[in-house]
């Protein structure tokens, strides 16, 4: 069974990483009768957008209040006693209001109680743009607390696979969905595969999305800006590497998928060859995921050349007309991949 | 070890005196410098043994961060409880936790929280799961505060176990303190109880220095709880006789420390009881310090 798809509301572009997602919950669920959902309004959501979980398995979805502190600590209470939930906080911006439950209880619980059966929690948030809080990326800030991993996948295969080795890792895994990637560019890319091979991904496994053979430069990014990354860049000529008419520096793009674990040995190893690192991240650039990349190779590999593009810090403004420039653009893009 | 200190033999008073005399005797080595800072009960210890005296053994506790008397109570085996709070890798959570995130699961002592309020959502999930996936009749207790019902994550989680109606006993341990707080920064009601009436809920204030009205009290809550599949709070009004915490000062005068010492759960004890088990406790430190 496939979880029905349906098409994504007018303020998001994308329900095929939803779907996805939704569809690795319901595999999950299948396979191990301790997964529940616990979520603001679970039922309604699971209504529109996974009948299938809510026909088969009703009382496995929860439906919680406007109490996103409390339901993680009620998840994690939950959890004491094997259940596996999945705790749905909606959008990214609520995380906040979490912030204790996830800093100073999920993330410290298997921590305190060594000789028992580790907790498995799962805290899903969605990214939006929509204004002052309703569009913030906070990522880089649970990657700094020790006991949480932190994915986002960039296409509907890699959401599967995350959502699933999540459900199966000991500890907290946030898990993000960014609903400004485009569904129809994923489909362009890496939409159907999911389908085909519903395999897990494991935490800590970037995945190279362009790969040259003699390429001069490696683009890390993840989530949205892998999905604009990658639309500059399709738009090269191409002969086994990327090219511009203006650049001759091959590309290599890596979407790291998870930034908590980070896959090391696949930046270092490419960049032994390409000794130019250019971070790109839709999270706000300082004191970001970025910044921990480029300091952590300019220890170990102080020849590589480093330049980082991110989001403003800025606070996000409720006008549409200029959310396109809280983030980096097709033109600053082109000018750091191309300009050494 | 002698069989006083055994558990599940020992009568409600022995279990008092002995909670009191494990942690006069880690007060020492805390002045010492020997322990860390720790949460003592002394003067409420009549709450959590009468409740646990009328829990079934398959019952849950979670509590706060004043845990110490709370362990001893329900159960757990003191030479990896002493450890514990003496940081000791043989600790029951190998020194990880210490006095305010131990836990003793083989006892169903599952889960206690340092930051004030947390334990009850989390109590509540516990509480959920008991009903909803293992499906026993088993009742969650958690113990707190009255200074934490003035935190979000009290009333976050007495309206989730409410509307999910959930087989939690509220404890609350009325000192009217928060730290060295006086109740008329943080409490405007007459009695905490009252605050549950916000979530269609009940419950009834005891004596929590007399360990067999807590004792009576807590069976008849515990038969409400078990029976209705819904919360309840048992309001234990007690008195706190030490410090908030080892390493901090007391802002109450000595009149008022002895004025509520006149309701000290162990007064008119037997003093031969009491030397006894402080002798008995003192070898077993001893024997867990070397």
């Amino acid at each position: 069974m496939t979880i029905a798809t349906k098409q994504a509301q007018p303020f998001a572009r994308n329900h095929l990483i939803r779907d996805a997602s939704w569809q690795a919950v319901y595999d999950a669920m299948r396979q191990n009768p301790s997964v529940y959902v616990f979520g603001e309004g679970a039922w309604v959501k699971a209504h529109y957008d996974a009948p299938q979980i809510l026909k088969e398995f009703p009382d496995r979805i929860v439906t919680m209040p406007i109490s996103e502190d409390g339901n993680v600590n009620f998840a994690v209470g939950a959890s004491l006693l094997g259940v596996k939930p999945v705790v749905d906080v909606i959008t990214a911006d609520f995380l906040y209001r979490a912030m204790d439950s996830i800093a100073n209880t999920a993330a410290k619980v298997n921590f305190v109680r060594p000789d028992q059966p580790p907790s498995t929690i799962v805290i899903r948030a969605e990214f939006l743009t929509g204004g002052p809080t309703t569009g913030q990326r906070p990522e880089a800030l649970f990657t700094h607390i020790p006991g949480l991993n932190v994915v986002i996948p960039s296409n509907a295969r890699d959401a599967y696979g995350l959502m699933l080795t999540a459900l199966d890792t000991p500890g907290v895994t946030l898990f993000f969905e960014d609903r400004m990637i485009r569904d129809d560019l994923i489909t362009q890319h890496n939409g159907p595969l999911w389908l085909a091979a519903k395999t897990p991904i494991p935490l800590g496994c970037a995945s190279w999305r362009k790969r040259g053979l003699r390429s001069g430069v490696t683009v890390v990014s993840y989530g949205l800006m892998l999905q604009q990354t990658e639309q500059v860049l399709s738009s090269w000529k191409f002969d086994g590497d990327y090219y511009s008419e203006n650049n001759d520096l091959g590309v290599d793009l890596i979407d790291l998928r998870s930034i908590y674990p980070l896959d090391w040995n696949c930046i270092r190893k490419m960049l032994e060859r390409t000794g130019r690192l250019l971070i790109i991240e839709p999270d706000v650039q300082y004191a970001g995921i970025g910044a921990e990349i480029a300091a952590t190779i300019a220890e170990v590999m102080p020849e590589v050349r480093v330049k980082r593009l991110g989001g403003k810090r800025a606070t996000i403004p409720a006008a549409q007309s200029l959310h396109g420039e809280m983030m980096p653009t097709e033109e600053q893009i082109v000018d750091a991949v191309s300009n050494w | 070890m002698s069989t006083l200190l055994a558990t599940g033999s020992r009568t409600l008073t022995e279990q008092m005196v002995l909670i009191r005399a494990v942690e006069d005797q880690l007060q020492e080595l805390c002045l010492q410098g020997l322990g860390a800072d720790l949460h003592f009960s002394k003067g409420q210890e009549a709450i959590c043994v009468g409740v646990c005296a009328a829990l079934r053994e398959t019952d849950y506790v979670v509590t706060h961060h004043r845990s110490i008397a709370h362990a001893i109570a329900k159960g757990v085996p003191l030479e990896p409880l002493i450890a514990e709070l003496l940081g000791k890798a043989e600790g029951m959570n190998r020194g990880m936790a210490g006095e305010m995130q131990m836990s003793y699961p083989a006892k169903r002592f599952m889960f206690s929280w340092q930051l004030v309020g947390t334990c009850v959502p989390v109590a509540a999930g516990l509480a959920w799961a008991v009903k909803n996936y293992l499906k026993t009749d088993d009742v969650v207790v958690v113990f707190h505060g009255d200074a934490a019902t003035a935190n979000g994550q009290w009333h976050e989680g007495v309206n989730l176990a409410a509307v999910q109606k959930l087989p939690l006993l509220l404890v609350c341990e009325d000192n009217h303190l928060a730290g060295n707080v006086r109740p008329e920064h943080y409490q405007p009601v007459d009695s905490v109880h009252q605050r549950m009436s916000g979530y269609g809920l009940s419950g009834i204030t005891v004596d929590g220095n007399d360990v067999d009205e807590v004792y009576e009290q807590a069976k008849r809550a515990l038969s409400i709880v078990r029976h209705y599949q819904e919360p309840y709070m048992l309001e234990c009004d007690t008195t706190r006789l030490g410090r908030h915490k080892q390493g901090q000062g007391d802002l109450r005068g000595k009149d008022e420390i002895a004025r509520l010492a006149e309701r000290d759960p162990l007064k008119g004890v037997d003093q031969d009881l009491r030397q006894d088990m402080e002798a008995r406790v003192a070898q077993l430190i001893m024997e867990v310090t070397l």
